[in-house]
């Protein structure tokens, strides 16, 4: 089982380096193998959790090796239903970059960083309402991932055709991922920490990261609501929000310690 | 006036808002909250200290820096949503309410917080198997037994406190098990599982004990048992020797100290055991704001998913 992590990384990579190929001829329509590379790897990573689930007798959400490879596959799963849906125009670039970030998470999962001992839940950890919310918030962020390349292509692009594009995609990828992750982040969070410990919010770091990361999305979407397209506001926004993601998830673990310091 | 209400429901003010309680929360995370003054002084430079001391910033959240701007917030929200709703009900067609509830869903979670920031009451009570004590509305809790079970590698797995509620003698709620994740809801009062410990206890019983009277004791350090005109008061452990330091004050008023282990008797007291006892930590809770925090939670979900919906939807068309 400890080596389907590293088959998906394999295939995650050749991913990325199919997308690649076809990136720099153009064309990233007739590009067929890569986006099934990616659901290979997607159900061996779930399958992964489902294994350490079996053995800790727990869904497996509740380390940081753990979130990693849930959250690696979520990615590859978005970046995959992106490629396969017709609504929106195919922008090669974005998927190509939330692949790398998927290799990204899975490399970060397989340094020191995060230990990998399969390890049962303490007691605080064994909850319903934890599932949901980890679960939740991470896919709301999966989204997130493809909303941050777009918006990063939006600002390096000159093309004022495929800016527009790049604006639909971040704006659709965020609106996608907004109700997941204040489901997941706020909602079950909250309910959660009222069950464990008796009250709705701490004001912990981590819960103050994740009000963060929501106030910076509702700013986003507030912000393309009265400006539109207009301007590098709202892809700025898209970026730092997820940013904020980010140091939600790995920087307040290692940097700023509290009720959620054990992952 | 006019002016100030435009300005009181404008989205500009909303943005700024926004992205003022964002930016504030991050340096609130950054500088650590609710240490004492000298921790300060040391900390940082003099000049800092004394604007984080002085401005609250050491406190963030409960100071005026977050709960005016706050206060400003629910305003300039209730106003967009007066407006809004007002202008979604003229129309025609079809209406649009996810922001609407998402926005009401915010107000009353401000609300939420108001009720609990002024009225919650909490208090911590440790109870050894056996021990009883009186909840607010004068029904007694009871821990009948309490279990601490670990993990072959001796990390916690799960600590139950199993309780029952009595109330005018009579049995209202049997063996309920407290566990983390699992509160006792009894009305508006929850009961939480938050902690363990262990003390060493005095176990006595009396030694020639009269019918219908309680017959043992568990003592804690500190605690006395009163029997007869006669109490013994545990005072330390006597060192390693396994014998305890005890106060025996007869039925005339004379006092001793003795050192007791078990098997040895003073007065009317025999020493059953004197060994280590589990404690369990309790703590209840009665929040005046939690169902108003509950209804916004879900008007918040609510709100957020049919905003969603309903963009999707004049998408689609």
């Amino acid at each position: 089982m400890n080596s389907l992590p590293t088959i998906a990384f394999a295939l995650i990579a050749l991913s990325a380096a199919v997308q690649a190929v076809f990136l720099l001829k153009g064309g990233g329509r007739k590009d067929r193998a890569s986006r099934w590379l990616l659901l290979a790897a997607a159900l061996l990573l779930l399958a992964t959790s489902v294994a350490r689930s079996v053995e800790i007798g727990f869904p497996a959400l509740t380390g940081t090796f753990e979130s990693l490879v849930f959250y690696a596959a979520l990615v590859c799963l978005v970046v995959f239903a992106y490629r396969a849906q017709k609504r929106l125009a195919y922008l090669p670039l974005v998927g190509f970059g939330a692949t790398v970030f998927a290799l990204v998470l899975l490399a970060v999962a397989s340094s020191p960083l995060a230990p990998k001992a399969a390890l049962a839940p303490i007691p605080a950890l064994k909850s319903g309402w934890l599932v949901l919310h980890v679960s939740f918030t991470f896919v709301g962020e999966a989204f997130f991932v493809a909303s941050f390349v777009s918006a990063l292509a939006f600002l390096l692009s000159k093309d004022e055709k495929r800016k527009l594009d790049y604006d639909r995609l971040t704006y659709t990828s965020i609106a996608l991922g907004f109700p997941v992750f204040t489901a997941g982040a706020l909602i079950f969070g909250a309910i959660w920490a009222e069950r464990a410990w008796g009250s709705w919010w701490s004001w912990d770091p981590k819960e103050t990261w994740a009000l963060v990361t929501w106030l910076v999305y509702a700013f986003y979407l507030h912000i393309r609501l009265t400006r539109r397209r207009k301007g590098a506001l709202p892809a700025v926004a898209a970026v730092v929000g997820f940013l904020c993601t980010l140091f939600t998830f790995l920087g307040v673990n290692y940097l700023l310690p509290g009720l959620h310091s054990y992952g | 006036m006019r002016k100030f209400l435009d300005f009181l429901r404008s989205m500009r003010l909303a943005l700024i808002l926004i992205a003022y309680l964002a930016a504030t929360g991050v340096l609130a995370t950054l500088v650590p909250q609710g240490r004492e003054p000298e921790f300060y002084a040391g900390a940082y430079p003099k000049l800092v200290a004394d604007l984080i001391l002085s401005s609250g910033f050491s406190s963030f959240f409960r100071s005026w820096l977050f709960v005016l701007p706050s206060f400003l917030f629910f305003a300039n929200l209730s106003a967009c949503t007066m407006t809004r709703l007002l202008r979604e009900l003229r129309k025609t067609g079809r209406r649009r309410h996810g922001p609407d509830i998402l926005h009401v869903g915010l107000m009353l979670l401000v609300v939420g917080a108001v009720l609990t920031f002024s009225g919650r009451k909490e208090g911590f009570v440790r109870l050894a198997e056996g021990d009883a004590v009186e909840l607010p509305d004068g029904r007694l809790l009871r821990l009948d037994r309490f279990e601490f079970l670990r993990y072959g590698d001796g990390r916690p797995k799960e600590w139950t406190s199993q309780v029952s509620v009595l109330k005018d003698g009579k049995t209202e709620r049997e063996a309920f098990p407290i566990r983390v994740n699992n509160p006792l809801k009894l009305g508006r009062l929850s009961i939480y599982q938050t902690s363990h410990s262990v003390e060493r206890a005095l176990v006595v019983r009396l030694a020639e004990a009269p019918s219908g009277q309680a017959v043992e004791r568990s003592l804690a350090q500190g605690e006395e048992f009163e029997a007869g005109g006669a109490t013994l008061f545990f005072m330390a452990p006597d060192g390693g020797s396994g014998k305890a330091l005890v106060r025996l004050k007869d039925a005339k008023g004379a006092s001793s100290v003795l050192k007791l282990g078990p098997g040895e008797a003073a007065g009317p007291f025999l020493v059953a055991s004197f060994g280590e006892r589990d404690l369990t930590g309790l703590e209840a809770v009665v929040d005046p704001g939690y169902y108003v925090v509950l209804a916004a939670l879900v008007l918040v979900g609510l709100g957020t998913f049919l905003a969603f919906i309903q963009k999707l939807k004049d998408q689609t068309e």
